[in-house]
């Protein structure tokens, strides 16, 4: 599940890079949503008194909630979500799948265990360990998306990387998940808390890749060897390196062959048969569909269709389902607001930096622009 | 060292006042020609560019380009203790990290000073392409306050659509519809009432009421306002500060779906 500590060591040494906005910023943006993960979020967190919502057969449908309720309210917010749906994994991910399931398995007896003990409080965590965004999960969330008229695609392997293509594209603005590696992949945006429920009052948070480059002072390529050297779903790391460290050898060394070369063997150990070059070529040239052929389109919800499908079997309040359609509707009648910056290009960006503290930090980063700008001034005119 | 003098703070009152509205913070952008401003507000739908000359100013020195960045809620509840006839004193030293705001009575028997603290802020400029526009509206600015305000009371949005016998502001919503219909003046006699249209082919565009009416917040500063619209792209709303220079607000318009 994405890169490790990488949110944190963002946040930590390049905080421009990350603004935090509402959601009602984004109208009008088409927004790629990694479903998978979306999916997982639902069925973990949308329950009732600790357990999932289920129909009369008592399957879930914890994660059908989470889909209809939370894309509505995007499209009310004048949001065009498009949602991708993982493919199958990449080769060099099942080492990562092995431990998920391994730790499934733990989860599984610690579950038992609690179970006899009674510890209803250890039983809901592990319950919500033992997780899993099944087959038929996804088929129902596209069967669901398809009458809400909301356009869904199938990558061809990880949907971070489907969605990185596209936002690089140009195909849509940015991409909703919580991983951090659709950075790794190189796209441009990336939006975490977008499907959050709104009671959270939880602000969006928007990453800019080039901020992040210009903040870590790195280039694309030593970026990808940085979210390797910390840890992503398909490599062995060094022990004992964390991101700080992480962080210091690349900015030293630029690339993981010259850490290698240079680290201190006998205090961290290099895996054996260290797979990062493969590694690599994942995030530069992942397997996507081609995102030239991908055709968004957003269309009026099948009404009648919805209701069917969610108020039958599912116990979906007829009512609310309604209402729901219909806010779908008024969302797509109703003309967008236009943006500015879709009409005005930028120029250039400001900084401004006040007292001495801050600017000693800042310093390396605005140390020539400042200088510039102040030469600028003097210039005879 | 930055210094910049107006015999009359209401002036500067009044230009906070027009921008407080949309924006929380901005960068004012001093140099050897001025003060500038430009900002978008934070869903990026409108836009302020505030142009105040040098030698608008009863006394203006600038030796270094600053950018100052302020937050404007702290900038209005300074501008508030001043007098409207109080002369006002900007100061700020190169490289500071806050700016003065002196006042001065007019017996000058009084002085105040205020210092702010400066905010770092990251913005950015956006380039605006000059444009010919399709029709350029000329009208009253307390008339067209009044029209956005009657209007907003009817629909979320205000169609404007220019034609030669005159500019129409429309809207609509649950409880039916209203229509204002503003025609040329033929005889001027007032230039400060005049309405009057340069167009070169009609022009509809749709807008949100909420940001026009932000935009009006300018109306105290001039007798007049101009609209300049073209088919597609924002609107310019253009308030004259009288021998200081001028407010510009551009609004992004509302966009009928075309990939749907």
């Amino acid at each position: 599940m994405g890169i490790q500590g990488l949110a944190k060591l963002i946040a930590d040494v390049a905080p421009h890079a990350i603004k935090e906005t509402e959601i009602k910023n984004y109208f009008g943006r088409k927004i790629a949503i990694d479903a998978s993960m979306s999916l997982y979020q639902f069925l973990i967190a949308v329950r009732a008194e600790g357990a999932q919502l289920t129909d009369a057969n008592g399957e879930t449908t914890s994660h059908l909630m989470g889909i209809f309720y939370r894309t509505i309210r995007l499209l009310d917010n004048g949001i065009k979500p498009v949602y991708v749906f993982d493919g199958k994994p990449p080769d060099m991910k099942s080492g990562e799948l092995n431990k998920r399931a391994e730790r499934r398995e733990e989860a599984q007896k610690a579950l038992d265990k609690a179970t006899e003990a009674g510890d209803q409080a250890e039983m809901d965590k592990m319950n919500r360990r033992l997780v899993k965004v099944t087959k038929e999960h996804n088929n129902e969330a596209k069967e669901l998306l398809k009458l809400m008229g909301v356009p869904y695609i199938d990558a061809a392997s990880e949907a971070e990387a489907q969605c990185s293509a596209m936002v690089k594209a140009g195909k849509v603005f940015g991409v909703a998940t919580e991983d951090m590696d659709a950075l790794t992949f190189g796209a441009n945006v990336l939006l975490r808390h977008m499907t959050f429920s709104e009671a959270r009052k939880m602000p969006v948070q928007e990453i800019h890749y080039e901020k992040v480059l210009k903040g870590l002072e790195l280039e694309r390529d030593e970026f990808i060897d940085l979210c390797i050297l910390m840890g992503c779903d398909y490599c062995d790391t060094i022990r004992g390196i964390g991101p700080k460290r992480a962080i210091e050898l690349i900015q030293k060394y630029k690339s993981i062959e010259k850490i290698v070369d240079n680290i201190d063997k006998k205090k961290y150990e290099v895996p054996e048969d260290w797979n990062y070059e493969r590694a690599r070529e994942l995030f530069k040239e992942p397997e996507i569909t081609d995102v030239e052929t991908i055709d968004l389109k957003w269309t009026a919800p099948d009404e009648d269709g919805l209701v069917k499908y969610l108020c039958g079997d599912k116990q979906f309040n007829e009512d609310r389902v309604r209402s729901g359609a219909q806010k779908i509707s008024k969302s797509l009648k109703t003309a967008t607001q236009g943006r500015l910056d879709s009409f005005f290009k930028v120029l250039s960006s400001t900084t401004t930096t006040t007292g001495p503290a801050k600017r000693k930090v800042d310093d390396k980063k605005n140390g020539p622009n400042n200088k510039k700008a102040k030469g600028g001034g003097r210039k005879p005119k | 060292m930055f210094e910049a003098r107006l015999v009359s703070s209401g002036t500067l009152k009044k230009v906070l006042d027009s921008i407080k509205d949309l924006l929380n913070e901005a960068i004012f952008d001093c140099s050897d020609s001025g003060i500038q401003l430009q900002a978008m507000d934070n869903s990026h739908v409108s836009l302020v560019s505030l142009n105040l000359r040098s030698d608008g100013f009863d006394k203006y020195r600038c030796d270094r380009n600053l950018s100052l960045g302020m937050n404007l809620a702290n900038m209005a509840k300074i501008l508030k203790c001043a007098n409207n006839n109080d002369t006002v004193t900007i100061k700020a030293q190169d490289n500071a990290d806050t700016v003065t705001f002196m006042f001065e009575s007019q017996n000058q028997e009084k002085m105040s000073d205020y210092e702010m603290k400066l905010m770092n802020l990251d913005q950015e400029h956006l380039g605006i392409p000059e444009t010919d526009y399709a029709c350029v509206v000329r009208m009253p600015a307390h008339e067209f306050a009044r029209i956005c305000r009657d209007l907003t009371q009817f629909g979320d949005s205000v169609t404007v659509m220019c034609t030669k016998e005159g500019v129409r502001f429309s809207s609509s919503g649950d409880s039916g519809t209203a229509n204002i219909k503003l025609s040329q003046t033929s005889s001027v006699d007032k230039e400060d009432e005049a309405v009057t249209i340069e167009m070169q082919e009609p022009v509809s565009l749709t807008f949100a009421c909420q940001y026009l009416n932000s935009f009006t917040k300018a109306t105290p500063l001039s007798a007049q306002v101009c609209l300049s619209m073209s088919p597609d792209v924002p609107l310019v709303v253009e308030y004259q500060i009288p021998d200081l220079g001028y407010i510009r607000y551009y609004l992004a318009p509302k966009i009928e779906d075309d990939d749907n």
